[in-house]
């Protein structure tokens, strides 16, 4: 009995259009998602109200400058009471002469280098673990492509992080030393 | 060429040109539309999402870059 839709389709095309079908979702879903979240900022719960610039931040990243929520182009700005004015899309904020850009840090707010290390390395750890989940559940769940295919996935991107990784630290460290002088 | 690496490519090719058409209307302010580094920058407030887009970064270089090889580039 001839197989019907996808399952028609050879090993080759499955492993061709799959990961790309999946990979396509995944990223339309995050801009999908990061959309939404733009034209709907998350509105303070009532009673707790929050720190101008922080109303739909769960997580603030440390030491780094931060713009208000953004407002949808077209839009009149719709700004609840209490908080930071709304910058378009695309457009730098409205910052009085003479007044430094940066968001000043909230009291509760996590600053400095430790910080700063604490996120990048939780972003590095989360999204390897991320992938490996995908990798894995690609590898078990859809074709396996090889025997060295998990192999090299481990090995491959783990040799790709220690490539990059002191490249971003050496960066980051002349960036922070040029903005001191 | 085979078949399906011809419909592949004009695949790949119309969701790039759809993303540079849609950057390139936003920074042209042409429709209104939020440009992509707007769009990451809501997407990277949130941890998991950090974590996607880094997985995503790290599965793109490993893909092009380094796939078929092995640790320690041993051949």
């Amino acid at each position: 009995m001839a197989p019907d839709g996808i399952l028609a389709l050879t090993t080759a095309d499955r492993q061709a259009l799959i990961p790309m079908s999946a990979g396509y979702l995944i990223l339309m879903s995050a801009l999908a998602f990061g959309l939404y979240r733009l034209y709907h900022p998350r509105e303070a719960p009532s009673g707790a109200e929050s720190p101008p610039g922080q109303g739909e931040q769960p997580e603030q990243a440390p030491a780094t400058p931060r713009r208000a929520p953004a407002t949808p182009p077209g839009r009149a700005p719709a700004t609840p009471p209490g908080r930071a004015p709304a910058t378009p899309p695309g457009r730098a904020p409205a910052t009085p002469p003479g007044t430094a850009p940066a968001t000043p840090a909230g009291p509760g707010q996590r600053t400095g280098r430790a910080a700063l290390a604490r996120q990048i390395a939780s972003t590095v750890i989360g999204g390897y673990l991320l992938l490996m989940a995908v990798i894995v559940a690609y590898y078990f769940g859809v074709a396996r492509v090889g025997p060295g295919f998990l192999e090299s996935a481990l090995t491959g991107t783990a040799l790709l992080l220690g490539l990059a990784a002191p490249v971003f630290v050496a960066l980051s460290w002349l960036a922070e030393r040029r903005d001191r002088s | 060429m085979a078949r399906y690496p011809l419909i592949g490519y004009l695949v790949w090719l119309i969701l790039f040109g759809a993303l540079f058409t849609w950057e390139g209307l936003a920074l042209a302010r042409v429709t209104g539309v939020p440009s992509l580094s707007d769009v990451f920058r809501v997407i990277m407030r949130y941890p998991f999402g950090r974590w996607a887009l880094f997985a995503l970064w790290l599965w793109i270089g490993w893909h092009f870059f380094i796939r078929g090889w092995h640790f320690l580039l041993r051949a």
